[in-house]
């Protein structure tokens, strides 16, 4: 550790750390634009000066300057304070001052700090730059002319998200920063942009205009359009979900947050459920709670348990999965699945289905094997720990799955599982890759579980991992990546079928004669058997709801209380930003209700009551947050099941701007697929 | 003697005499009563009364919906809500006072950065219901609209005190 | 034809008749000079504030009373929950009939008083000591604390300034030497009492403005402390009749003084050449025009003075009032004594 005196207070600091960080330290605050704690140092905006003793008597850019042992700084002298001030009017002599009509307004660092070291007035006359706004797509707004030059979005496109799309032309006043030829950002992660750009230049394109900062009521949320379970902050005002913003979770998003989390929420205004809609004579319609309930229940009456079923969809919240699961229980049904897309997922342990090594182990990882995944478009944040990891050093990754940029180097070793078998006995050269390697990951995903096969991929990859040392006591390297963020939730509370209980599949083709989808919109709504009663309780009017004879509104993650397990099995919670609108409720009351009604009561009236059944069910769920690491304690692999075909794998998540009912509703998603998805897919056909 | 005189002025109520004889020379004094709706006096260019929402000489509406009004506000009586234009530009799509909840501080007026919101010569406008002080945005430019000379007069003569 | 009403005037019923078509002629006038009293308050006030006062309903304002009047008539009768019903509508009932019946024996000219009975003086001191009557009942009636704490404050003060108003009318009729009002003007023929009995005139008047609860006496009503007194739970038509007693008791008073120290109906400088001249001006209009001046007077003291504080009335009432009416009592009966001048001294 190194000795620094700041403004005489004395921190020790790790070598290698600038002079801002020594400062941070001490808890002096220090402006800076350009500098930010996950990008490389540019050291271009000046407004980080600090004075050091016995050093050359200037100012010195504190972000850029190494610390030393003994090092002596100030940052609160007159040459500071004179040095900030002229950095300051040198950057307000070509920033437009419109703060009154830019977005940024209330929330600007240049604001901000113009405050602390703005003159009151300009002494500048002469014409200021004015620069073309460049289009960078349906997601982020540019306007030129407020660009400080920070190059922060130059960094973050090339080292966060790893699309080097955006760079600076020309020097000096006339240096602009754009894409070099007229594009829109092909990155998933293009939002945080606009929140690490320190002035207004870049702002979000949906919500331009919409709200100032200081209207806003802040709850604090996980995203479920991905199953990586960002931490979120909502930002509503009144009955209206504004904005959604990344909150800081080092373990999980550090303080990232992609694209369809960001901007899928204009989705949670369109095609909504609000009131309840009973099939009478062939046609939906308008009714009463009770009517649906008495529909409902007078349907059950005469169907025997072992004909009901039950599916638990993508964005379903533990809470209500439980109670789902136990009204079917109690109806004698154990056809209950939340496995909606067919995955053959093992759900007798919980290793087998959950991300092991954790996101932040990623980072510790040294081999990376993904299987029928792209992991770009099923987890952006999972992949930009990837690229992290492999900005920071040799990190071979291969995939076995379909050809993807995944903007880093991966090597594809085949596009279906056929390879596999050659890796487990060590004939392919990534085999020795991985056997060399101390800490390999193994990861699965959707796309190779999703198939007839499935069940023996999962069990191959199993032998895999254990074949190359990947599951140890330390060090757990089989990981399984989830698309939908109930689906852990779901398999940890035994969302599955029971003794004798029909799976997906099973229910599907006229399996059961009553089928209550919770949300389930993810699956082929032809397959279900033409004489199914289908109760369809979710909060988008999707595949699902099209399918229903008995619509149950309930409210999206925004709109209730939810717990949520994410890819790596963590458990997290999101809190009620707005209520749900019309009708609609929380879905774990509507099937307390409906237990009420038909005269088998759940046993709980409060979510408390509900959270405490549910830690009774599996005591996961009392471990909030955190995540303890486990190594790899039985090495015998899920059950093996029948050959491996040689059928090239499928991506699980063909377009990333529509997965599910939020953001098939939401016109900035259907505005991104028309931009990124629809030419690509032209192209291929 | 200051004691025969101090009791002689008791005695003859010399005070009281003194002070009705004030009051009985106002009694034929000048009156300075004005004939109110026939009259009327002189108002500051400061007055802050009817609120009104300002062009520019082309006709285009100066509000860029910024919301600082709004913010500054303390009687929370103005609503807005905003969203580009067809033409890119930050304007409001609501813009409500609540002339009920107003306590006609000029804080609006201040906060405003166009001199758009303004507060107006016109104290005038009372109504007969209480909705017909909800003002909406069109309201409040057709206030604007009517009382523009008044307005922009007022604005200059005030000009060199802030 | 004049002999058969005559005549019919004579038999007993003709006398009610005759009875009722005086009052009539007394209080119908009276009761528009209330009305005109509250006009000529409310111009008084302001042209001594520099304001005009009302001036908008008809010519120079002059219909303002009866504006207010319908204004009035028309207003919900609220009558407050709690509040003894009864007792609520009678007191100001009781308060306005009180003001009407003693202008029985006011003389104003001589002769012209509907009862000229020997103890008038009597008789208008029992009448005005039963006006505490309806506010005291008014006060609690209301089950309202203000209306309660006025009625209190209201009573204590008639009541302490009664004393020594009974005193200094003592001296005046010692002077007169008749509890007859008509014998009492009439014993001012060569002098009006006002003048040997200045400072009797003075401490009568101010003591008139405490009877009435005028300014600066108007601790019952107190506007600023107990919001309107004994009748902050009066409205309508309830609160008129209060009204129109307070005024009436005003005009009441200022003609009590007008004939107790002003001479009445009498033209003044009787016995010289301007008084002849006088004398050809009947003597109602005298009257008049001296209760008139009294009341510019009332109103003149409340455009001047501020409220007294209740401690500062009540010592100026006991301890300055009553021992200096006392004292001048003693005096001008002795003087009378002792130069010879008392009235029917056989």
């Amino acid at each position: 550790m190194v000795k620094v005196t700041v403004d005489g207070i004395v921190v020790d600091v790790p070598p290698g750390s600038n002079v801002l960080q020594a400062c941070e330290a001490a808890g002096k605050e220090v402006p800076r634009f350009c500098y930010h704690e996950r990008l490389s140092v540019a050291g271009n905006c000046r407004m980080c000066l600090v004075e050091i003793e016995k050093a050359p008597p200037k100012p010195f850019a504190s972000c850029a300057y190494p610390v030393n042992e003994g090092m002596v700084v100030h940052t609160d002298t007159p040459m500071v304070k004179k040095g900030r001030a002229g950095v300051m009017e040198f950057l307000l002599i070509n920033h437009p001052l419109d703060c009154p009509i830019c977005d940024q307004g209330g929330e600007c660092d240049l604001q901000d700090q113009a405050v602390g070291y703005g003159r009151d007035s300009s002494r500048y006359t002469e014409a200021k730059r004015a620069v073309k706004d460049k289009d960078l797509g349906p997601l982020v707004k540019t306007v030129m002319t407020r660009c400080i030059q920070c190059t922060r979005c130059i960094r973050f496109s090339a080292e966060v998200a790893g699309t080097p799309e955006l760079g600076a032309t020309a020097r000096g006043e006339t240096m602009e920063v754009g894409t070099y030829v007229q594009k829109a950002l092909t990155s998933e992660l293009s939002g945080n942009l606009i929140d690490i750009c320190p002035v207004g230049a870049l702002t979000s394109k949906p919500y331009a205009f919409v709200a100032r900062p200081w209207e806003l009521k802040k709850t604090d949320s996980i995203d479920v359009l991905d199953a990586v379970g960002t931490n979120i902050r909502i930002d509503a005002r009144g009955p209206e979900v504004l904005r959604v913003l990344p909150r800081l979770n080092e373990d999980v998003n550090e303080e990232w947050l992609a694209d369809k989390g960001r901007f899928a929420i204009d989705g949670l205004k369109r095609r909504r459920l609000d009131s309840v809609w009973v099939k009478r004579d062939g046609k939906l319609q308008k009714a009463a709670w009770t009517d649906a309930f008495e529909a409902i229940d007078a349907k059950l009456k005469g169907v025997s348990g072992d004909r009901i079923g039950a599916i638990a969809g993508d964005l379903a919240d533990a809470e209500s999965m439980l109670a789902l699961k136990e009204l079917m229980a109690a109806l004698g049904s154990a056809n209950i699945d939340c496995r909606v897309d067919g995955a053959a997922i093992d759900a007798s342990r919980r290793d087998f289905y959950t991300f092991n090594t954790s996101i932040a182990g990623i980072e510790e990882a040294d081999a990376i094997l993904i299987i029928g995944s792209n992991p770009r478009r099923e987890a952006p944040l999972v992949n930009a720990r990837i690229l992290k990891r492999s900005r920071a050093g040799r990190l071979p990754v291969a995939v076995v799955g379909p050809a993807a940029d995944l903007t880093y180097a991966a090597q594809n070793l085949g596009d279906g599982p056929a390879v596999l078998a050659s890796l487990i006995d060590g004939t392919h050269p990534f085999a020795a890759t991985l056997m060399a390697a101390s800490k390999p990951m193994i990861i699965v995903g959707q796309g190779a579980l999703r198939r007839a096969d499935g069940a023996a991929v999962l069990a191959a990859a199993w032998k895999l991992a254990a074949e190359v040392g990947a599951l140890s006591d330390t060090w757990h390297g089989f990981n399984m990546l989830h698309t939908a963020a109930a689906r852990v939730g779901g398999l940890d509370l035994g969302f599955v079928p029971g003794k004798g209980g029909k799976d997906v599949g099973g229910m599907l083709g006229g399996g059961v004669d009553v089928l209550w989808l919770l949300g389930a919109d993810a699956l082929d709504t032809a397959r279900i058997g033409a004489n199914t009663f289908v109760i369809y309780q979710g909060h988008h009017g999707d595949a699902g709801a099209a399918r229903a004879d008995v619509i149950l509104p309930g409210a999206a993650y925004t709109e209730k209380d939810g717990t949520y397990v994410n890819t790596e099995g963590r458990v997290q919670r999101g809190q009620r930003a707005i209520y749900p609108p019309g009708e609609a409720r929380e879905d774990w009351k509507i099937l307390r209700a409906f237990s009420g009604y038909t005269g088998k009561p759940l046993p709980y009236d409060t979510i408390e009551a509900l959270r405490a059944r549910l830690e009774a069910v599996n005591p996961v769920f009392a471990r909030l947050d955190i995540l303890p690491r486990f190594g790899c304690t039985d090495a015998t692999g899920p059950a093996e099941a029948g050959a491996i075909s040689g059928a090239p794998f499928v991506e699980a998540v063909p377009n990333y701007y529509q997965t599910d009912p939020i953001s098939r509703a939401s016109p900035t998603m259907a505005e991104c697929t028309a931009t990124y998805v629809a030419p690509i897919q032209a192209a291929a056909e | 003697m200051a004691f025969l005189d101090r009791t002689a002025r008791t005695f003859l109520l010399a005070e009281l005499a003194s002070g009705m004889a004030l009051t009985l020379r106002y009694f034929f004094k000048r009156k300075v009563t004005i004939n109110y709706p026939y009259e009327k006096g002189p108002i500051s260019p400061r007055f802050k009364g009817e609120h009104a929402l300002r062009r520019y000489p082309n006709g285009e509406e100066r509000c860029i919906a910024c919301k600082l009004c709004e913010a500054v506000c303390p009687a929370q009586a103005i609503t807005i809500e905003a969203e580009p234009r067809d033409d890119g530009s930050r304007r409001t799509t609501r813009y409500d006072i609540d002339m009920t909840k107003c306590i006609y501080c000029g804080l609006c007026e201040e906060a405003c950065p166009v001199d758009a919101i303004v507060e107006g010569p016109n104290f005038e406008f009372a109504t007969e219901t209480r909705e017909e002080l909800m003002y909406n945005k069109d309201k409040l430019l057709a206030n604007g609209d009517r009382w523009e000379p008044e307005i922009a007069r007022r604005l200059e003569l005030d000009a060199p005190y802030r | 034809m004049v002999d058969m009403v005559l005549e019919f005037l004579k038999t007993p019923f003709g006398i009610l008749v005759l009875t009722v078509i005086k009052a009539l002629a007394l209080l119908v006038p009276l009761l528009i000079g209330v009305a005109y009293l509250t006009y000529a308050e409310r111009k008084v006030l302001g042209a001594m504030q520099l304001r005009k006062g009302p001036n908008v309903v008809g010519p120079f304002g002059l219909f303002q009373p009866f504006a207010d009047a319908i204004k009035m008539i028309f207003k919900e009768t609220v009558i407050p929950s709690g509040a003894s019903p009864a007792l609520f509508l009678m007191a100001p009932m009781l308060t306005f009939g009180l003001a009407m019946i003693a202008w029985a024996v006011i003389p104003v000219n001589d002769g012209w008083a509907i009862a000229d009975i020997n103890v008038g003086v009597l008789y208008l001191f029992a009448i005005s000591s039963l006006g505490v009557y309806g506010v005291i009942i008014a006060g609690w009636a209301s089950n309202s604390k203000y209306a309660f704490l006025g009625a209190l404050r209201s009573a204590a003060q008639m009541v302490s300034y009664e004393v020594s108003m009974g005193f200094i009318m003592v001296t005046v009729l010692v002077c007169a030497g008749s509890l007859n009002l008509t014998a009492i003007v009439n014993a001012q023929k060569t002098v009006w009492f006002a003048i040997p009995l200045f400072p009797m005139f003075i401490m009568f008047f101010i003591s008139t403005l405490a009877e009435t609860n005028r300014s600066p006496f108007d601790i019952p009503e107190g506007e600023s402390e107990i919001v309107a007194g004994f009748f902050v739970e009066y409205s309508s038509m309830s609160f008129a009749l209060f009204f129109l007693g307070e005024y009436a008791n005003m005009i009441l008073m200022s003609s009590m003084t007008t004939i107790l120290f002003l001479g009445g109906w009498l033209a003044p400088f009787q016995g010289t050449i301007a008084g002849e001249l006088f004398m050809l001006i009947p003597g109602p209009i005298w009257f008049i025009l001296k209760v008139c001046m009294i009341l510019f007077c009332f109103l003149w003291v409340r455009a001047t003075f501020p409220r007294y504080r209740y401690d500062q009335l009540m010592r100026l009432g006991w301890k300055v009032f009553l021992p200096f009416s006392l004292f001048y009592l003693v005096l001008v009966a002795g003087v009378l004594v002792f130069m010879g001048w008392l009235p029917h001294a056989a």
